[in-house]
């Protein structure tokens, strides 16, 4: 069925859209960590999207085969491997010798410049499902 | 031309509307991936004909510009395209049940509206 492929490519791109989102919140969230799990300051996210099979039945399979059906997923987080931002803070627990503290390279203009991107391309696919889901009622309404 | 013809080729108008749908809503998904390029499918000469070559219909829309990511999809275009295909596969509906109306009255022998 043509048509309810169609809602679940959309809806494929709402769920690459939310996990971006999702990278984009920790990123702000964790704009000022300088402690993490791995050691240093946090490190900055993002998400890379490609193309993949907007669901998972078999017909829909075959027809990924042929280039059709294109959805879309997340197919890797990438780390910002951008050397950390050095401020003077002697006073802190995590300075250097120095006095100075490594802070995460996150902008936060840059991050909600994406954020505003994601949240209009999650807005883009819900008003193409609901134009698609406009016409499967044109459709059922043949039976009246 | 008998109604049941011409319902045929509404039919196959519809199938290739929802197509077309299909592949606007993949664009729209694939909007931020790089490398993706704008599809778009074929309207057939003739709906006389079976889809059957729906595959290749589905081609490479020509003369959009590409970003320096490799990706070319305008969502202006896409946002255009959605709502007149919808438009298009209301109007076909529309026809059809025109066509079924007719129908019905003949089949009523003009009696009923």
């Amino acid at each position: 069925m043509s048509l309810f492929t169609a809602i679940s490519i959309s809806a494929s791109g709402m769920e690459a859209q939310r996990q971006r989102a999702e990278v984009i919140t920790e990123n702000l969230a964790n704009a000022d960590t300088t402690r993490t799990p791995d050691g240093g300051p946090y490190k900055r996210k993002d998400t890379v999207f490609t193309t993949a099979p907007g669901s998972s039945s078999f017909a829909d399979a075959m027809s990924l085969a042929s280039g059709q059906n294109q959805g879309v997923a997340v197919s890797d987080i990438t780390i910002d491997d951008r050397d950390p931002e050095r401020r003077y803070l002697p006073g802190h627990p995590d300075a250097d010798p120095e006095g100075y503290v490594a802070f995460p390279r996150v902008n936060p203009a840059e991050e909600m410049v994406d954020l505003m991107g994601a949240s209009r391309s999650y807005q883009a696919n819900v008003a193409a499902i609901s134009a698609v889901k406009d016409m499967i009622a044109r459709s059922i309404d043949l039976f009246r | 031309m008998s109604l049941a013809q011409t319902g045929l080729e509404f039919g196959r108008y519809l199938s290739y509307l929802a197509e077309r749908q299909q592949v606007i809503a993949s664009n729209i998904a694939n909007a931020d991936t790089p490398g993706y390029k704008t599809r778009d499918v074929n309207m057939p000469l003739d709906f006389s004909g079976a889809l059957e070559d729906a595959q290749d219909a589905v081609i490479e829309a020509p003369g959009l510009q590409t970003r320096n990511d490799g990706n070319n999809v305008s969502i202006d275009r896409e946002a255009r395209l959605l709502s007149e295909t919808g438009m298009k596969f209301n109007l076909a509906t529309q026809m059809i049940k025109a066509e079924l109306k007719q129908l019905r009255s003949a089949i009523e022998e003009g009696r009923s509206s």
